[in-house]
């Protein structure tokens, strides 16, 4: 008849089958057998133990070298325990009963268990009680390990130093363009005429407005786009150049490294 | 400012456990026995006054840490993912070394009946403990003690706020396999818990079992 004891353990036929894994080692093995039978720790039937013990070790796993070796070792000490038990012993001095070394490792294993059982509640204990930090802080800024050296003082005059803008019109003046494309069409077209290209800059001298890049950068696009220029920028924000549009053109565009813009 | 005042503000400013020595360096006019006296005023005070933080004493030093009964308002802000608690045999290595420090491997697997190297290597990734010093023994062992860390994780004021063994209904063995060493070990303030188990207990093995254990362990 199985009849479900302990937690790890059957009984059946006076026998323990133990779940091997279930336990830590061969003390926490032999501590279980004890106290759930209910067996004096001062008077271990080492017999019937030990064969509790060898029984519920059948299985260990003999690939697992160490934790199988020390189960065996604990086995070996039960046997040599028994073969004294059997043994006539010399007066009846209590310090000789074989078994003592053994009952005292094995109370000095469930009291390591019962401190380790404290020592759990204190640590959960201890868990449930915070210090400053424990709430994480905002996101951190790039330089947040830097401190600040800024003074308030140094904003307020840094503030007072920005001249406040003046109110702006209601009324917003739309104006006529100054500077007509026509006339740098015609700028463009007057300085190719003596050369096949020129740098962008170099019509922009002698005028100061931006407006006048602006529309000299327009006719340029409106003369590419007629099929008069074509432009050239060897990279990104280099100078541009615009070149009349030439028969021998391709030429030129064989030039290595060059972005060519021209439609 | 009054010394409580100053005391509380340097509290209040650590995330970590402070002794009076620490606390009374924030002045020159501050002595440990001052320090000790304003802490135990502003431990009162927050009592009385019910803060939600008390002044704990731990670590061998002191920190304002907030009462366990405000914890489930904390928690819903705990979004950093946490260290695991401790399993059950690193802890059970952890309550030997505690008890029995300095103390080598070898007598830790002898009282566990199993081997440890890997959950002492464990404990001290965790910084719960650490190499204190060697043993006289064959190789010169090395033997190890808990840390501060440790008695932080554990809310333990001292090595002595341990679970003590008459609290316990069997009292660890009187047992010093490890003598040796203890001389340098005492500099680095870690007691020698060797004393431990000197009050009578109510079921106590025989003396000179130990003898015997004696010879298994070294």
């Amino acid at each position: 008849m199985d009849l479900r004891f302990a937690e790890g353990a059957i009984v059946r036929d006076d026998f323990f089958l133990v779940e091997i894994e279930r336990f830590q080692g061969p003390l926490d093995l032999l501590l279980h057998l004890i106290r759930t039978q209910d067996i004096d720790v001062f008077d271990i039937p080492v017999a019937r133990i030990t064969a509790q013990f060898l029984k519920a070790i059948e299985g260990l796993d003999a690939e697992d070298l160490d934790s199988a070796g020390e189960f065996l070792e604990t086995a070996a000490t039960l046997i040599r325990i028994k073969a004294q038990m059997l043994l006539p012993r010399e007066g009846d001095d209590e310090d000789e009963d074989p078994r003592a070394e053994l009952v005292r490792r094995l109370l000095e294993y469930e009291q390591i268990r019962e401190i380790s059982q404290r020592m759990r509640a204190s640590e959960a204990d201890r868990g449930r009680r915070f210090s400053k930090g424990f709430i994480p802080a905002r996101p951190k800024l790039l330089h947040q390990e830097m401190p600040l050296e800024t003074m308030w003082a140094d904003v307020l005059s840094a503030a007072l130093a920005v001249e406040m803008p003046t109110p702006r019109q209601g009324l917003h003046r739309v104006t006529t363009r100054t500077i007509s494309m026509q006339e740098k069409v015609v700028l463009i077209l007057d300085r190719l005429q003596d050369q096949s290209g020129i740098e962008f800059s170099h019509l922009l001298k002698g005028f100061g407005d931006t407006m006048h890049g602006v529309m000299t950068f327009l006719a340029g696009l409106e003369l590419t786009r007629s099929g008069v220029l074509f432009l050239r920028q060897s990279q990104p924000f280099s100078e541009l150049w615009l070149y009349r549009r030439e028969e021998d053109e391709d030429e030129v565009s064989t030039d290595l490294g060059v972005v060519e813009v021209d439609s | 400012m009054n010394t409580p005042q100053i005391v509380e503000a340097v509290l209040f400013a650590s995330d970590a456990p402070l002794t009076p020595g620490e606390i009374a360096r924030a002045d020159e006019r501050l002595d440990e026995d001052q320090v000790e006296e304003a802490l135990q005023m502003l431990k009162a005070e927050y009592d009385d006054a019910q803060r939600a933080f008390h002044l704990t004493e731990i670590a061998e030093g002191y920190q304002i840490l907030t009462r366990p009964e405000f914890a489930p308002y904390l928690e819903r802000f705990d979004n950093i993912p946490r260290a695991n608690r401790l399993s059950g045999p690193s802890l059970e290595t952890l309550a030997i070394i505690a008890y029995r420090q300095p103390i080598g491997r070898i007598e830790i697997e002898y009282i566990r009946g199993v081997n440890s190297s890997g959950v002492i290597r464990t404990l001290q990734d965790r910084i719960l403990i650490d190499i204190v010093g060697r043993g006289d023994g064959l190789g010169r062992p090395l033997l190890y003690g808990t840390t501060q860390h440790f008695q932080e994780h554990f809310g333990f004021a001292s090595l002595d706020d341990l679970p003590r063994p008459d609290e316990l209904p069997i009292i660890l063995k009187d047992r010093m396999p490890l003598q040796e060493g203890e001389g340098d070990l005492d500099k680095e303030g870690t007691p020698a818990m060797s004393d431990l188990g000197e009050s009578p207990a109510e079921e106590q093995p025989d003396n000179s079992v130990n003898e015997s254990a004696k010879d298994v362990v070294l």
